[in-house]
C-alpha cells in the first residue's frame, strides 16, 4: 500500500510538471490549430537560458522565470511572424508541422554548438529536497511546479475567456475573415497567441532543468508526450490537458513502481488509443471545446 | 667521311655502353632516392570521428587524444624516423558516413594506417572496411559484444576488457568480502541498452551464484527521463546493494531520484555516468558523489605508467586541469601508443606487422597492460573506482588500490 500511495504522489507531481509544459502547447495546438513540434525544443531553450542566467547571476531559477518569460515570448512571436505567417492558409496546418520541426532541429543544432551535448543540471541547492510526510517523500521542486502549472493555467483561462485579447484569439480561430471584418488584427493576434504559448515554456524549462539533466536532444522525448497530452485532454480543453498530464504521470508511476518500468510509457499510449477509439475528440474535447 | 664497318660497330658499342651506364646510374639514383624518401615520407594515419551529431562530445575528446599523441610522437622524432601526419574526417555520428570516410581514406587519400572512430555503432561498419583492404584496426571506443562477434582478426580494442565486462570487478570485490559482511539482497536497475543491461546481468549471475538474493530486477526504456517511480519500486524492496546498468543521463537521473526519495543503499554501483570525473559531480552535486562505485579504464588519478606525462602534455596543449580530461582522450592516445610500441619492437610499421605483432604479448599503455584474443577482445579487467573525498580513486584490486573501499555508503547530502 505504501508503494501505491508513494507512486500516486510521484505521479501526480510529475503530471503537474507535464501539465505546465503542455499548457502552452494546448493554446497553440488546441486553440490556434498549429501543430507546434518545436514546443519541446522551446522548453529546452528555456532550460538553457535559466541555466546560463543562474550561472551568471546566482538568482533563484523560479525568480528567473520573470526574465525568461518575455524572452521566450519574443522567440515564439518571431517564429510565428517570420516562419508561420507567410504560409498559405490552405496549407498552413500541414506545413506548420514541417516548419516547426525545422525550427526544433535548428534550435537543437544551435544549442549543440553553444553548449555541446554535455548533460546539464540547474542546481540551486534545493533541487533534490523532499518533505517527508507520514513516511512519504514529496519533492519540493515538483510541488512548486504543480502549483505553478495550476496558476499558469488559471492565467491562460482568464486571458482567453475574460479579456478582449482572448475573445480576439477565439474569434480569429473560429473565422479569421469575420474577425478581421470586425476589426481584429488577426495577424498580430496569431503572433501574440503563439508567443504566449511559447512563453509558458520559460517556467516549464526552469522546472525541467531542475528535476532532470538535459542536453539539446532532450526535446524529442518531450514533444511526443506533450502532443499526446493535448490530444488525450481534448483539443483546446486547457483543463483537459491537466487531467491528461495527471493520467500520464500517475499511470507511468504506478506501472513503473508496481509492475515493470519497461511498460510505463506504453501504458499511457494504450490509454490514449483507448480514449481515441471510444471518444475521438479526447477526454474533454467534445463538451467543452475551447474552454476550461 | 666514311667510317669502316668495324669502327662503326665499335662506336655503336661505346654509345650503347654509355647509354646503359647512364640508365643504370639513373635507376640506381632513383632507387636510392626512393629508399631515402620512404624513410622520410610522413607516416599518414586516417581516422573518422564524430565531430558533430550525437557523439560529438566524445568524438571531439577522441580527436584531442589522437592529436596529442601525434604531437608527442613527432616531438620524439616520429615513428622509425618518419613524422606522423594525421588525417581526421567527420562522420557526423552516421554509420553510413563512416563507411564512406574509411573507404576514401584507404583508397583515395591512401593513408598508411587507419584507427578507430567513436562508439561500437560506428566501429562495426568501419572495421569491415579496414578488413576488406587488409588494414589493421586499432580502435579506442568500440567495445560492445557485436564488435567482437564480427570475428575480425585485424581489430584491437584499446580498453582493458569488453564493455559488458565492466562490472566484473565490482562482483570480484563484493565476493572478496567475508560472507558475514557481504550484502544479502541486491537490486538490478537496467537501461534497455546493449551495453548497460548485459553488464548488470553479468554481476547478477555472479551474485546469485554466491547466494546474494535478487529482490528487484527490472529494465527501463531509454526514454525514461524521470527515474523516481522506478527507484520508488526499488526502495520498497530495501536492497543492500543496488547495481545500476546505466549509460549517462539515466545514471544521473537514478541518483537524483534516490536523493529525492531518501533511499541510500549500502553499496551503489553505476556502470557508466559515474565514471565521468567532470559530468557526474556537475549533474548531481559533488557532495552527493561520495561512496558511489563505478568501474574505469583511465581517469586522472590512474596509476598506469605514462599518466603523469600524458596529463602534463594534455594540459600544455589544451589548457584546463587533469579533472577535465575525458577518458576517451586517453583511449585514443593509447591507440597511438600501440603503433609506437609495435615499431619499436619490430623495426617496421605496416599493417601486416601491426596485426601479427599485437596478437602476441602484453602492451603497456595508459589503459594498463593490454592483450587480446584472436578477435580483438581485450583480456584484462577494469579497475573498481569509488568517489572518495571528491574524486575517483581505485579501490580494487587491492594490490593497486589507492584507498580502501568505503562501505556502507554515506547518506546523501541532498
Amino acid at each position: 500500500m505504501h508503494s501505491v500511495i508513494q507512486a500516486l504522489i510521484l505521479g501526480s507531481l510529475t503530471g503537474g510538471v507535464y501539465a505546465l509544459m503542455a499548457s502552452g502547447q494546448t493554446l497553440i495546438f488546441g486553440i490556434m490549430k498549429v501543430i507546434n513540434l518545436a514546443q519541446g525544443a522551446f522548453v529546452i531553450v528555456a532550460s538553457y537560458l535559466t541555466f546560463s542566467l543562474f550561472q551568471m547571476t546566482g538568482l533563484d531559477p523560479f525568480l528567473l522565470i520573470i526574465v525568461t518569460t518575455p524572452i521566450m515570448f519574443i522567440l515564439g512571436a518571431a517564429t510565428q511572424w517570420f516562419l508561420l505567417r507567410p504560409l498559405r492558409p490552405d496549407d498552413a496546418a500541414e506545413l506548420s508541422l514541417l516548419v516547426t520541426f525545422a525550427v526544433a532541429l535548428g534550435l537543437e543544432g544551435a544549442l549543440s554548438i553553444v553548449y555541446k551535448t554535455t548533460l546539464r543540471s540547474i542546481m540551486p541547492g534545493y533541487e533534490n529536497h523532499s518533505w517527508t510526510l507520514w513516511g512519504y517523500q514529496i519533492n519540493e521542486v515538483r510541488f512548486y511546479a504543480f502549483l505553478l502549472s495550476i496558476a499558469m493555467l488559471g492565467v491562460l483561462y482568464l486571458l482567453l475567456q475574460k479579456t478582449k485579447f482572448g475573445r480576439s484569439v477565439r474569434a480569429t480561430v473560429q473565422n479569421p475573415m469575420s474577425a478581421q471584418l470586425l476589426g481584429v488584427n488577426s495577424k498580430a493576434v496569431s503572433a501574440f497567441g503563439f508567443g504566449l504559448g511559447v512563453s509558458t515554456t520559460a517556467a516549464a524549462g526552469a522546472v525541467f532543468g531542475l528535476i532532470t539533466p538535459f542536453n539539446p536532444g532532450s526535446h524529442y522525448d518531450l514533444i511526443s508526450r506533450l502532443l499526446t497530452i493535448v490530444v488525450l485532454g481534448g483539443m483546446g480543453a486547457i483543463g483537459g490537458s491537466v487531467i491528461a498530464a495527471l493520467i500520464m504521470g500517475i499511470g507511468a508511476a504506478l506501472v513503473s513502481a508496481l509492475a515493470a518500468p519497461i511498460w510505463s510509457d506504453f501504458t499511457f499510449f494504450a490509454v490514449l488509443l483507448l480514449v481515441l477509439l471510444l471518444r475521438p475528440r479526447g477526454l474533454f474535447g467534445a463538451k467543452v471545446r475551447g474552454a476550461l | 667521311m666514311k667510317l669502316s664497318t668495324s669502327k662503326l660497330l665499335q662506336r655503336r658499342s661505346t654509345v650503347a655502353a654509355a647509354v646503359a651506364l647512364t640508365l643504370v646510374s639513373a635507376s640506381l639514383i632513383s632507387t636510392l632516392g626512393n629508399a631515402a624518401s620512404a624513410a622520410t615520407k610522413p607516416l599518414t594515419i586516417g581516422v573518422s570521428l564524430s565531430l558533430t551529431g550525437d557523439f560529438a562530445d566524445s568524438g571531439t575528446a577522441a580527436q584531442k587524444g589522437y592529436k596529442l599523441w601525434v604531437s608527442d610522437v613527432n616531438k620524439k622524432g616520429g615513428i622509425l624516423g618518419r613524422q606522423v601526419s594525421l588525417k581526421i574526417v567527420n562522420d557526423a555520428s552516421s554509420p553510413d558516413q563512416v563507411v564512406s570516410n574509411y573507404t576514401n581514406l584507404i583508397t583515395q587519400t591512401k593513408v598508411d594506417i587507419v584507427m578507430g572512430p567513436f562508439s561500437s555503432l560506428l566501429t562495426i561498419p568501419a572495421s569491415r572496411v579496414a578488413r576488406r583492404y587488409g588494414y589493421s584496426f586499432i580502435e579506442p571506443a568500440g567495445g560492445g559484444p557485436k564488435v567482437f562477434a564480427e570475428k575480425n582478426p585485424n581489430l584491437f580494442f584499446v580498453q582493458p576488457a569488453a564493455t559488458t565486462k565492466g562490472g566484473d570487478v565490482f562482483a570480484d570485490y563484493i565476493l572478496s568480502l567475508p560472507a558475514a559482511s557481504r550484502p544479502k539482497t541486491a537490486a538490478y536497475v537496467k537501461l534497455d541498452d546493449p551495453f548497460a543491461a548485459p553488464l548488470a546481468d553479468n554481476i547478477k549471475a555472479r551474485f546469485e551464484a554466491a547466494g546474494i538474493k535478487t529482490v528487484y530486477n527490472q529494465t527501463y526504456p531509454s526514454e525514461t527521463a524521470d527515474m523516481t517511480p522506478v527507484i520508488s519500486g526499488v526502495a520498497a524492496k530495501k536492497p543492500d546493494v543496488l547495481v545500476g546498468g546505466t549509460q549517462t543521463a539515466d545514471a544521473f537521473a537514478q541518483v537524483k531520484a534516490m536523493i529525492q526519495l531518501k533511499f541510500n543503499p549500502k553499496w551503489l554501483f553505476l556502470s557508466n555516468g559515474a565514471s565521468s570525473p567532470l559530468e557526474f559531480p556537475k549533474a548531481i552535486g559533488l557532495k552527493n558523489t561520495e561512496g558511489v562505485f563505478t568501474s574505469s579504464d583511465w581517469y586522472p588519478k590512474s596509476t598506469a605508467p605514462g599518466t603523469a606525462a600524458f596529463i602534463k602534455s594534455y594540459v600544455a596543449m589544451y589548457g584546463g586541469t587533469a579533472e577535465l580530461i575525458d577518458s576517451t582522450s586517453a583511449e585514443a592516445y593509447s591507440a597511438g601508443t600501440l603503433l609506437e610500441l609495435v615499431a619499436k619492437k619490430t623495426g617496421k610499421i605496416d599493417n601486416a606487422t601491426i596485426i601479427k605483432t599485437l596478437h602476441t604479448g602484453s602492451w603497456p599503455t595508459l589503459e594498463g597492460n593490454l592483450s587480446w584474443n584472436a578477435f580483438g577482445e581485450p583480456q584484462g579487467s577494469y579497475l573498481l573506482t569509488q568517489w572518495i573525498g571528491g574524486s575517483l580513486k581505485t579501490v580494487y584490486p587491492a594490490k593497486i588500490a589507492q584507498h580502501a573501499p568505503m562501505a556502507p555508503k554515506p547518506a546523501w547530502v541532498g
